[in-house]
C-alpha cells in the first residue's frame, strides 16, 4: 500500500508541476493541456485522464491557475486556463525542489528523470 | 457528432453527482475533442464512441473532485488578441458579410440607394472634372490665354474674338507673350470636301495661322509645321496651298506611311499639299477637326490701299510671371497703334471706338458657358447623395434598434461600447463599398450614355471620361457617406440601455423610452430629405418650366412644318450659273405635293445670318446729320417671307415682280426702321444696291426675328430679292420649304431633285426647322432632364424612406396601438398616431426645403428664361407633389396599424 502512496503523491505533485509549467507560456483549454502531458512525456508519465479536471480544479481552487470563458467568433466557447500571480511563485520553487529531490534520487537509486 | 452532454450528465448521476453546468460543458467539449481526434485518426465511429465512453467512466471513477469550488460567476474575456484596435475586423466583416446575407431585401435596397447616389454624383464629377479641372492638353496650358477684342464696349460678332488689326500691331511687337495666333473654325463653318480618295468625304477643317503652334508648343509627328510664307500663300489663294493632317485622318486616308507627305490632296475641289501630320495626342480647338490649313492674316490697309477687317479667335502663350491683366493692357496699347480699318469696324463689331483688348485663361474661356450649370448641377446631385446617405442611415438606425438585444448581449458578453460602434460602421462601409461598386458601373454606363446626351459643342467633350481621378472621388464618396451613414446607429447603440433591451419583453415600453429617441432622430432625417428633395424639385421645375418658355418662346417666325438645307455650290460655278440653277430648282420644289411654300435665300436662323453690310446714310430723323448704318444683308426670294411666316409690320414684302430690271427695294425689319428710318419709313431709300452707287426704297418692314438663341438681342436686318442682288459665291444657298405634312416625308424627293438637275451637287444640313429650334435649346434641355432625373430620385428615395420609417414604427408600436385600440381608440386615432410622424417629418421637411430654395435659386438665375428665379407655380407646385408621394407613402402603413389585432397584439411576447 506504500508504494502506491508515494506513486500517488508523486504522480500528483508531478501532474501539477506538469501543469503549471504548461500554462507558463500560455493560457490553454483543458483538452490540449491533456494532449500535451501525453504528446511531451511520450506517454510516460500518462496520468490518468480521470485526474485533469480534478486537478485543473483544485489548482484553480488553490488560486495557483484561473479558468475563464472565451468566446471566439465561429467557435464554441471554452475554459482557458491561466498561471496567476501565485501559481507563477510556486511553479518556480517546485522546479527547485523537483530538481533536487530529481538530483538526490539519481544519485542515490541511480534512476534517471525519465 | 453525437451530442455528450446529457451523456455526460447521466453518468455522472449515475455515479451520485449532479455537477455544474459549465463542468458539464468543459467535460462535454473535452469528449467531442477526443471523439473528434479519434476520427480525425482515422479510427472509426464505434472505436471513437468507444474512446470516450472509457474518457466517460474514468471521470465517474472520481466524479466527487469534479467540483468547482468556490462557484466563481461567470467571468467572459476577450480574445487574447483584442488589445489592438485593428484586431478582429476581418472576423467584425465576416460577421457582417453574414448578416447582410440573412437580410438581402435590405441589403439590396441600400446598395442600390447608394449606388444610385454615387453613380449620379461620379458620373457628374467625371463631367465637371473632365471639363472644368482636367489641364488643356498642351504643354504648360496654364499660360495660354484667349484674347477678345472689344470697340466701345461692343465684342465682335462672333463671340471671343479679335480683329486683324490688333492681331498685326501685337504679332510683331510683344513683350509680355511668347507669341500670339489666330485661327477660324470654331464658329465659322470651315468644314471641307475631301476628295479624289474615293467617296468624297465631308469634315472639319480649321484655319491657323503658323504662330498657333508656337503658341501651343505643338511639334509635328511627321514633316513640318506651317512657316510663315505658307499663311502668306494660302490668303491669297494660289496654288501651293499645304495642309497638315490630324494623326487620325493619316491612319485612315493614307496607311500612315511616311509617303503621306508631299501628295496632293483636293479639298473643296483645289488641290493642297500635305506638309506635315500632328501626333496622336494633338487636340486642336477639339477632336472634330481632321486638318488644319494656314490662315493669312490680312493687313487693315492693303495693296492699293484696300481696307480689310477680319476677326477670328486669338490665342496668346504669356511669358513666365506675367499676369492676364499685364498682357491684356499691352495688347490694348498695341491695338490702338493698329492702323484705323474705318467703317467696317460697325459691321463686325456693331459699334465704334478704341479697341480694347481682354485676355483670359484658355480653359477658362473655353467652358465659361457651361460653368454655372455644371456648378448647379453638381450641387443638385450633391443633394441627391445627401437624400441617399439619409435613406440608408433611417434603414440603419431602425435595423439597429431591432437588433438592441443583439448588441445588449454583445455589451454584457463585455463588447466596449467602440467595439459595437465599430461592428456597425463595418456593416454600413460593406454597404457603401458594394454601393460604392455599383456606383461607379452606374458612373461608366451613364458616362458611355454621355456623347449623344451632350448637345455637340459642348466644350471638352473628349475629356469626359472615369479615370484616376474620377475614381479616386468615388472612392472617397463611398466611404464618406458610409461613415455618414454608419455613424448615426453607432451613436445610438452607445447610448443602449441594457436592462430594459435584455428584459423579457425585448419590446419598447410602451410609448417611450429609447423607440422615441431613435423614431425622433429618424423623424429628423425624413424632414431633411423631404428638404432636400424639396429644393430639387424647385430647381427642377425652374429649369423645366424655364426650358419650356424657351421652346414656346416668340423668335419672329414660325419654325413648324418647315424643312430646311443647304446647298454646297463649288466655287467654280459663277453668278449666272448659280441663278439658272436656282431658278429651275425652285420652279421644281415649288410644285411639288405637299409643298405650300418654298423659298432660297443666304440667311437662315442658326444657319447663317447674312452678309455684314455697314454704310452711311443721311439720318431720317435729322437730315442734315449722316449716320454709320450696319445691317444684315438678307438675299432671299419672293416667297421667304412666306415660308418663315414672319409678321408684316408695314407695307408689302418683296414679290415676284421685283427683279433685276425693275426699281430696287428693300424690306427692312422693325430694329432697322427704329434705329435708322423716320417714322414713315415706307418709301424712304438706303444707299444699299445692285452696285455701289445705287440706293434702294424701302417697301416693308417686318417683324424682327431671332438669328440665335432667343437672349440674343435682334439686329437690323435688310431683305433684298435674289434677282436684284445676287448672293456673295462664299454663302451656299439655302432652301426653306413649307410643308402642309410632316417635312421630313418630302427630303428623298427634295434630294432626288436636286441630283437630277445637277448630278455633282447634293444637299448638306437638312433638317427641319423645329429640330434646328431644338438643337440650340440642347443645353437647357439637358440642364432640365439632368436635374429633373436627379429630383426624380430624391422623390422615388424620399418617398421609400418615409414608407420604410413608418412601416418600421408601426411594426415597433403594434403593442402600443393594441393598448390604446383595447381602451376605445378608434380607427382614426391609430391612423391619426401614425399620420402624425409622417406629417411633421413632411411639413417640418417642406418648410426647411421651401426656405432653402427660395435662398439656393439665385444659383440657377443665370440659367432661367422667361421665369422668375422666384416663380410661384414651381413654389406652389412642388410642395403639393411632395404632399402627394407623402400621403402615398403613409396608406399602407396606416392601413397596417389600423388593422392591428389588439388581442394579438398583446399576446405577442
Amino acid at each position: 500500500m506504500g508504494t502506491t502512496l508515494l506513486e500517488r503523491e508523486l504522480k500528483r505533485g508531478s501532474a501539477e508541476l506538469l501543469i503549471l509549467a504548461l500554462l507558463e507560456q500560455r493560457q490553454r483549454h483543458g483538452y490540449e493541456i491533456g494532449r500535451l502531458i501525453a504528446e511531451r512525456s511520450d506517454g510516460a508519465i500518462s496520468f490518468h485522464v480521470a485526474s485533469l479536471y480534478p486537478t485543473l480544479y483544485r489548482l484553480e481552487d488553490k488560486g495557483l491557475i484561473e479558468g475563464r470563458w472565451v468566446e471566439r467568433a465561429g467557435q464554441r466557447r471554452r475554459r482557458y486556463y491561466r498561471l496567476t500571480a501565485a501559481g507563477k511563485k510556486v511553479l518556480a520553487s517546485q522546479r527547485d525542489v523537483w530538481q533536487t529531490f530529481v538530483v538526490a534520487l539519481d544519485r542515490v537509486a541511480r534512476i534517471r528523470h525519465a | 457528432m453525437p451530442e455528450w452532454a446529457s451523456a455526460i450528465r447521466a453518468a455522472l448521476a449515475a455515479a451520485g453527482q449532479t455537477p455544474d453546468a459549465d463542468v458539464v460543458e468543459e467535460l462535454t467539449q473535452h469528449a467531442s475533442s477526443t471523439y473528434e481526434a479519434a476520427r480525425a485518426d482515422g479510427r472509426s465511429h464505434d472505436a471513437a464512441v468507444g474512446d470516450v465512453h472509457a474518457l466517460l467512466s474514468s471521470w465517474c471513477h472520481d466524479a466527487a473532485s469534479l467540483r468547482r469550488r468556490p462557484r466563481r460567476p461567470p467571468i467572459v474575456e476577450a480574445p487574447a488578441d483584442a488589445t489592438s484596435p485593428f484586431a478582429g475586423i476581418h472576423r467584425d466583416a465576416q460577421y457582417a458579410i453574414r448578416l447582410l446575407k440573412r437580410q438581402p431585401g435590405y441589403a439590396a435596397v441600400a446598395i442600390v440607394t447608394m449606388a444610385l447616389g454615387i453613380g449620379a454624383t461620379t458620373s457628374l464629377f467625371s463631367v465637371a472634372y473632365g471639363v472644368l479641372l482636367k489641364p488643356l492638353p498642351w504643354p504648360a496650358a496654364d499660360r495660354i490665354v484667349r484674347l477678345t477684342e472689344t470697340r466701345g464696349g461692343h465684342v465682335g460678332r462672333i463671340r471671343g474674338t479679335i480683329s486683324n488689326a490688333a492681331y498685326n500691331a501685337w504679332h510683331t511687337d510683344h513683350t509680355t507673350i511668347e507669341a500670339i495666333g489666330g485661327f477660324r473654325g470654331v464658329a465659322t463653318d470651315t468644314a471641307v470636301t475631301l476628295s479624289g480618295m474615293g467617296e468624297p468625304v465631308r469634315m472639319q477643317r480649321t484655319v491657323v495661322t503658323p504662330s498657333l503652334f508656337t503658341v501651343l508648343k505643338a511639334r509635328p509627328l511627321r514633316g513640318r509645321l506651317f512657316v510663315n510664307d505658307d499663311g502668306i500663300a494660302g490668303g491669297n489663294g494660289k496654288s501651293n496651298d499645304v495642309v497638315i493632317l490630324s494623326y487620325g485622318l493619316w491612319r485612315e486616308q493614307f496607311g500612315g506611311t511616311d509617303d503621306a507627305i508631299d501628295r496632293v490632296i483636293q479639298l473643296d475641289g483645289r488641290p493642297f499639299t500635305i506638309v506635315g501630320v500632328m501626333p496622336a495626342d494633338f487636340v486642336f480647338p477639339d477632336r472634330a477637326t481632321r486638318m488644319w490649313t494656314p490662315f493669312a492674316v490680312a493687313a487693315v490697309r492693303g495693296e492699293r490701299g484696300v481696307l480689310s477687317l477680319q476677326i477670328f479667335g486669338g490665342l496668346a502663350r504669356l511669358r513666365p510671371g506675367i499676369s492676364v491683366q499685364q498682357a491684356a493692357a499691352e495688347g490694348t496699347a498695341r491695338a490702338r497703334g493698329a492702323p484705323d480699318a474705318g467703317l467696317t469696324i460697325m459691321a463686325l463689331f456693331g459699334g465704334n471706338g478704341p479697341p480694347e483688348i481682354s485676355a483670359s485663361p484658355a480653359l477658362e474661356a473655353m467652358t465659361a458657358e457651361v460653368r454655372p450649370a455644371i456648378n448647379v448641377l453638381l450641387c443638385a446631385v450633391a443633394l441627391l447623395l445627401a437624400t441617399a446617405t439619409a435613406n440608408v442611415a433611417s434603414l440603419q438606425l431602425a435595423r439597429a434598434s431591432t437588433r438592441r438585444r443583439e448588441i445588449a448581449v454583445r455589451s454584457a458578453l463585455g463588447a466596449s461600447s467602440g467595439r459595437i460602434a465599430r461592428q456597425l460602421l463595418i456593416e454600413s462601409l460593406l454597404l457603401g463599398g458594394a454601393g460604392g461598386v455599383v456606383g461607379i458601373c452606374v458612373a461608366a454606363g451613364l458616362n458611355r450614355a454621355l456623347p449623344s446626351l451632350l448637345p455637340t459643342g459642348f466644350p471638352r467633350l473628349d475629356d469626359i471620361a472615369v479615370t484616376a481621378p474620377v475614381l479616386a472621388f468615388a472612392v472617397v464618396a463611398s466611404v464618406a457617406t458610409s461613415i455618414a451613414f454608419g455613424l448615426v446607429p453607432a451613436w445610438h447603440a452607445r447610448r443602449l440601455n441594457l436592462v430594459e433591451s435584455l428584459s423579457e419583453d425585448g419590446q419598447a415600453p410602451v410609448g417611450g423610452g429609447s423607440r422615441s429617441r431613435v423614431a425622433r432622430t429618424r423623424t429628423l432625417i425624413m424632414a431633411g430629405q423631404m428638404a432636400l428633395t424639396c429644393v430639387l424639385l424647385v430647381g427642377a421645375a425652374l429649369l423645366t418650366r424655364s426650358f419650356i418658355a424657351l421652346l414656346h418662346a416668340d423668335r419672329g417666325y414660325d419654325p413648324t412644318n418647315v424643312l430646311t438645307a443647304r446647298l454646297p455650290m463649288p466655287a467654280a460655278y459663277l453668278a449666272e450659273r448659280r441663278t439658272a440653277l436656282l431658278e429651275a430648282l425652285m420652279q421644281r420644289i415649288r410644285v411639288m405635293p405637299g409643298v405650300t411654300h418654298a423659298a432660297v435665300g443666304n440667311a437662315l436662323p442658326f444657319m447663317s445670318a447674312g452678309g455684314f453690310r455697314a454704310f452711311k446714310m443721311r439720318s431720317s430723323r435729322n437730315p442734315g446729320v449722316q449716320v454709320d448704318a450696319q445691317a444684315m444683308d438678307r438675299i432671299v426670294s419672293s416667297e421667304y417671307f412666306a415660308v418663315m411666316r414672319l409678321r408684316l409690320v408695314a407695307g408689302r414684302t418683296l414679290t415676284d415682280a421685283d427683279v433685276a430690271t425693275s426699281r430696287p427695294v428693300v424690306v427692312v425689319n422693325r430694329s432697322f426702321a427704329q434705329k435708322y428710318l423716320s417714322d414713315r419709313p415706307i418709301g424712304e431709300t438706303i444707299p444699299v444696291g445692285p452696285d455701289a452707287h445705287s440706293d434702294s426704297e424701302v417697301v416693308g418692314i417686318v417683324e424682327d426675328m431671332r438669328q440665335g438663341e432667343i437672349s440674343d438681342a435682334p439686329q437690323s436686318e435688310i431683305f433684298r430679292s435674289y434677282r436684284q442682288a445676287s448672293m456673295q459665291p462664299s454663302s451656299d444657298p439655302l432652301f426653306i420649304l413649307r410643308t402642309s405634312d410632316d417635312p421630313v416625308a418630302h427630303v428623298a424627293t427634295l434630294r432626288s431633285l436636286v441630283r437630277s438637275e445637277d448630278a455633282s451637287l447634293a444637299l448638306d444640313s437638312v433638317m427641319t426647322m423645329e429640330e434646328r429650334v431644338v438643337n440650340s435649346l440642347a443645353r437647357p434641355r439637358l440642364y432640365a432632364v439632368l436635374l429633373t432625373t436627379f429630383a426624380v430620385f430624391a422623390l422615388v428615395i424620399a418617398g421609400v424612406g418615409l414608407f420604410g420609417v413608418l412601416s418600421y414604427s408601426v411594426a415597433q408600436r403594434s403593442r402600443e396601438i393594441g393598448v390604446r385600440t383595447a381602451l376605445g381608440a378608434t380607427t382614426g386615432d391609430i391612423v391619426r398616431l401614425v399620420l402624425r410622424q409622417a406629417a411633421v417629418a413632411t411639413l417640418g421637411g417642406v418648410g426647411i426645403g421651401l426656405w432653402a430654395s427660395y435662398a439656393a435659386v439665385r444659383a440657377v438665375s443665370k440659367l432661367l428664361y422667361g421665369v422668375s428665379a422666384h416663380d410661384s407655380v414651381s413654389f406652389i407646385v412642388v410642395p403639393i407633389v411632395l404632399a402627394c408621394v407623402a400621403a402615398i407613402a403613409c396608406v399602407v402603413p396606416a392601413r397596417r396599424a389600423a388593422r392591428v389585432d389588439p388581442l394579438r397584439a398583446l399576446r405577442a411576447p
